[in-house]
Formats: structure tokens, C-alpha cells, sequence
């Protein structure tokens, strides 16, 4: 049956911006956050960034693979994205944990 | 679970990225694309649920595919290009083979230094009955030419921006072997939408980028496919690399069957268990080579004693496997577990390192926390 507060808690939820379950990852805050979330979230999720911990050179490689694959980054910023990822998604960092999915049949 | 949905909160719903239909409990590695990794505990049954079961999807899912409309093309050397539905699959004769599936990149996580991909840790692997028209059988419909040597696979994958597609193949001995398929059915079901609907090669023992999806293309050529997921993807070095040194894809070989590999499913790593006695769970599997033992140590290698296997058995598919111990006192404790194949390989105490995190299968490790009773 369907129940009025349901769909009242989801409404609450979705006005706060609070996940249900939790939604996509943000990446981390800063200058450079926006850009990189429309380049990159383009063709796939957030969470595919967030689980790598590479350092400077591989990072290096892969935002100029991305590029040649169709992200759109703008030359000036390079640099940037890669001086982003690389201090934000660095070896040194915890190993990122990812959520389960949860129950859909 | 709301039981009845409102639209709206249909909607609402729908847009719940950890939501992901025929999809329960799973590790979401990456909701677009879909990876979806089995919790090792999960992997507790010789044939892995279908809810279950890793999803690895390089890009999106084809948008729309429709049983009635769907059509696989066969064609390059071959005497007689083919064209066939659905319903054509379905009349010829349908085999099944037992397959554990592992992804090429499963246990990528554990590589030092760290290599860019899904960071796939134990889950990335599965086993189940797929079912279908042998490969041989539609080639043989076609009549491969004698100049015939390798087998093309291009699926219907959605392919975002200027990403290469995910085309690949196998040589013509695999593709004519008995047990290759073009897999429709997987655990008696049709196959899901996640798991290449309507049909899927099936290259069994074989890494799983092989066993391509939402299949609409098979072409016969002379020479092996050389598009970016054949060369440099999906390569191995022909000799040890440094950790950290590039791959030169010249001297490099392209991955075919999986490694001997054994994983602790029970207990889990980090686990608080009461002291008494412990059934130490797990699943080893070895490619086209058969496990012919799993060894478990308790005392970080210095001594192993051999692990039960279980009584399920078939050509491609792993082996589950049990022990009993009892620790000694509480305490921290690590269980190693290693197997052994037929070609006389054995789990190493390290995986050698390359840069595509490929076929990782050291000795696997659980901590666990012995705790008074």
C-alpha cells in the first residue's frame, strides 16, 4: 500500500539534497571541482575517479588518454586536472569504500 | 521496500543509483558504467546466483534491444555471410558448460604500486551454466575459409565520446572448440540485460573481456584483431616489468586463460569470531587447467595442510573447498589459503606486478580476531 508519509520523507530528502540510499559521489571540494565533474561525469560516474590512488605520472596518462577519447578539457587547464586528481586521488590516500546495491526484486 | 509505489516515488526510486535492477548486495565499483563486484561471502555456492554475479561493462548498456529485432551478423572469410535471429539460435542445438568467469583485472586493488582501472578486489569472478548454440556450429553454417585464423567479437555497447569500441577476438582453435558458445541462457534463464542479453560469447576458462557481450557481430579474419583492446589493452609482458615501468605492447602477449587462484570466502577478512572450532570456506580455480589441490596455512606459510575439495566438479568451473581448525587461544590470526592446478602451478606467495593489474592471484589472506567465549 502506498503510505502519504512515505512519500513525504522522500520529498523531505530530496529537497535537502540528503541521498535516500545515497547518490553519486561528489568529488572533492575546490577550484578545480566543477570542471572536473562535467569533463569526466560526461561519459561515466564520479565513483570510477574516487577509487583510483595513483601518482603524478599515471595520472598524467590518464587525463591525456581521456582527452584523446573525447573528454572535453581545455588545454589550459592540463595542468590543473592533473595537479587536482593527483593530490585529491594520491597512492597515499585510504582505499575508497564502495557502497553495496541495494535489494531491487 | 516500499510495498506499493506512488509514480512519483516510482521515480524517485528509479533514480536511486544503488538501486540496480536483478542486481542484490553487490559492491558498486561504478554505477555508469556498470562493475558490480560479489562480496566474497557471496561466493559461497558452486553456481553463483545471477543477482549475484559480477557485471563488468567497459562502457553503457545497449539503450534498446528487443529479442525480436535482434540480429547477429556472421561474415569476413567465410564461404557464406549469415545473417541470424534469435529464433535461428534457438532451433540449433544447445550445449552447456560450467564456467567460472573472472575479469582480467580482479584483485587489481591489491597490485603495488597502484594501477589505474576498476579496483576490483576478490569479487570479480563467478560461476555459472551457460547455455547455447555451440560457436563451432554457427561457423560451421558459414563455412570459415582456410585463411580463416581468428575470430572477431563487436558487441552493442554504447560507446561514449571518442572511446575505442569494445571489439575483440580469439583465435580459431579456441573458437571452434567444443565448449566456446554463443551463450544465450545463463543458469537455465535467459540471459539478463546485465549479462549481454541476448547473446554473449562464452570463451570458457578464458579471461572474461573474451567472452564478449549483447553480442551483433562476428567476423572471421586473417590475423588477430589489433583495435586498442587487444593492443596495448589486455596485454601481458612477455618478461617481469619493474614495478611502475610502462608496457612495451610489442613485447607483451595478449591474455587468454586465467591463473590458478584460490579465495578465502569464509571467514571474512577482519572478522570477530568467537574462539572454537572454524570452518575455513573457499573457491579455487584454475582457467583450462584443472585444481588439483588447495592448501591452508595458519601460521603465515610456515606450515600448510590441504584443504577438503568439494565434490562439484567440471571442466571449467572451480572447485569449493573447506578445512577445519581451531585456533589455539583468542587472538589475531591470518589464514592463507593456495592452490595448485594440473599444470603444475601454484598461488605465489606475490603476483608479479604489470600495468594493467592483470590476473592477479597471490596467495589470499584473512585477518581474523579470535575473541574468548
Amino acid at each position: 500500500m502506498f503510505r502519504p508519509h512515505s512519500l513525504l520523507v522522500l520529498l523531505v530528502c530530496f529537497c535537502c539534497g540528503a541521498p535516500l540510499h545515497g547518490q553519486s559521489l561528489d568529488l572533492p571540494s575546490g577550484p578545480l571541482q566543477a570542471k572536473v565533474t562535467t569533463a569526466c561525469t560526461e561519459c561515466h560516474s564520479s565513483r570510477i575517479i574516487v577509487q583510483q590512488r595513483l601518482g603524478k605520472g599515471a595520472w598524467t596518462k590518464e587525463v591525456d588518454k581521456m582527452v584523446k577519447w573525447g573528454a572535453l578539457v581545455p588545454a589550459a587547464d592540463r595542468d590543473l586536472f592533473i595537479e587536482y586528481l593527483s593530490s585529491s586521488f594520491s597512492p597515499e590516500k585510504a582505499r575508497a569504500e564502495m557502497p553495496r546495491s541495494v535489494k531491487s526484486h | 521496500m516500499i510495498p506499493s509505489l506512488h509514480p512519483l516515488l516510482k521515480w524517485a526510486i528509479d533514480q536511486n543509483p544503488l538501486q540496480i535492477a536483478g542486481e542484490d548486495d553487490m559492491i558498486i565499483r561504478s554505477d555508469r558504467f556498470l562493475d558490480l563486484e560479489t562480496p566474497p561471502e557471496l561466493l559461497n555456492s558452486w553456481i553463483t546466483p545471477v543477482p549475484h554475479f559480477f557485471v563488468r561493462n567497459h562502457m553503457h548498456e545497449p539503450s534498446s534491444l528487443e529479442a525480436q529485432t535482434w540480429q547477429l551478423t556472421i561474415r569476413g572469410e567465410v564461404e557464406n555471410p549469415l545473417v541470424l535471429t534469435l529464433r535461428d539460435l534457438r532451433k540449433m542445438t544447445s550445449h552447456s558448460v560450467l564456467n567460472t568467469l573472472e575479469c582480467a583485472g580482479n584483485g587489481r586493488a591489491f597490485h603495488q604500486p597502484h594501477v589505474p582501472g576498476i579496483q576490483w578486489q576478490k569479487g570479480a569472478v563467478g560461476t555459472a551454466k551457460f547455455s547455447g548454440p555451440a560457436l563451432r556450429d554457427v561457423l560451421q553454417k558459414a563455412g570459415v575459409k582456410a585463411n580463416g585464423r581468428h575470430v572477431m567479437f563487436r558487441g552493442l555497447d554504447e560507446i561514449p565520446g571518442k572511446v575505442p569500441p569494445f571489439v575483440r577476438s580469439i583465435p580459431i582453435e579456441k573458437a571452434i572448440d567444443d565448449d566456446t558458445l554463443i551463450a544465450t541462457h545463463m543458469n537455465g534463464s535467459p540471459l539478463t540485460k546485465h549479462h549481454g542479453f541476448p547473446a554473449r560469447a562464452l570463451v570458457p576458462g578464458w579471461v572474461g573481456a573474451a567472452s564478449c557481450k549483447w553480442l551483433s557481430e562476428i567476423t572471421v579474419l586473417e590475423k588477430e584483431f589489433d583495435g586498442f583492446f587487444m593492443k596495448p589493452g589486455y596485454r601481458y609482458p612477455n618478461h617481469p616489468l619493474k614495478p611502475g615501468d610502462p608496457l612495451n605492447a610489442d613485447d607483451s602477449h595478449i591474455l587468454t586463460s586465467l591463473n590458478v587462484k584460490s579465495i578465502i570466502v569464509s571467514p571474512t577478512d577482519e572478522s570477530l569470531l568467537k574462539s572454537g572450532p572454524l570452518h575455513v570456506r573457499g573457491v579455487a580455480w584454475a582457467g583450462e587447467a584443472d585444481v588439483v589441490k588447495v592448501e591452508i596455512s595458519t601460521d603465515s606459510g610456515v606450515t600448510w595442510q590441504l584443504a577438503k575439495l568439494g565434490r562439484d566438479h567440471a571442466k571449467y568451473a572451480w572447485r569449493m573447498w573447506s578445512h577445519s581448525w581451531e585456533p589455539d587461544k583468542p587472538g589475531v590470526y591470518a589464514i592463507w589459503s593456495r592452490a595448485t592446478d594440473s599444470q603444475g602451478r601454484t598461488q605465489p606467495d606475490f603476483a608479479e606486478w604489470n600495468p594493467g593489474g592483470y590476473l592477479y592471484s597471490a596467495i589470499d589472506k584473512v585477518k581474523i580476531n579470535v575473541q574468548a567465549s
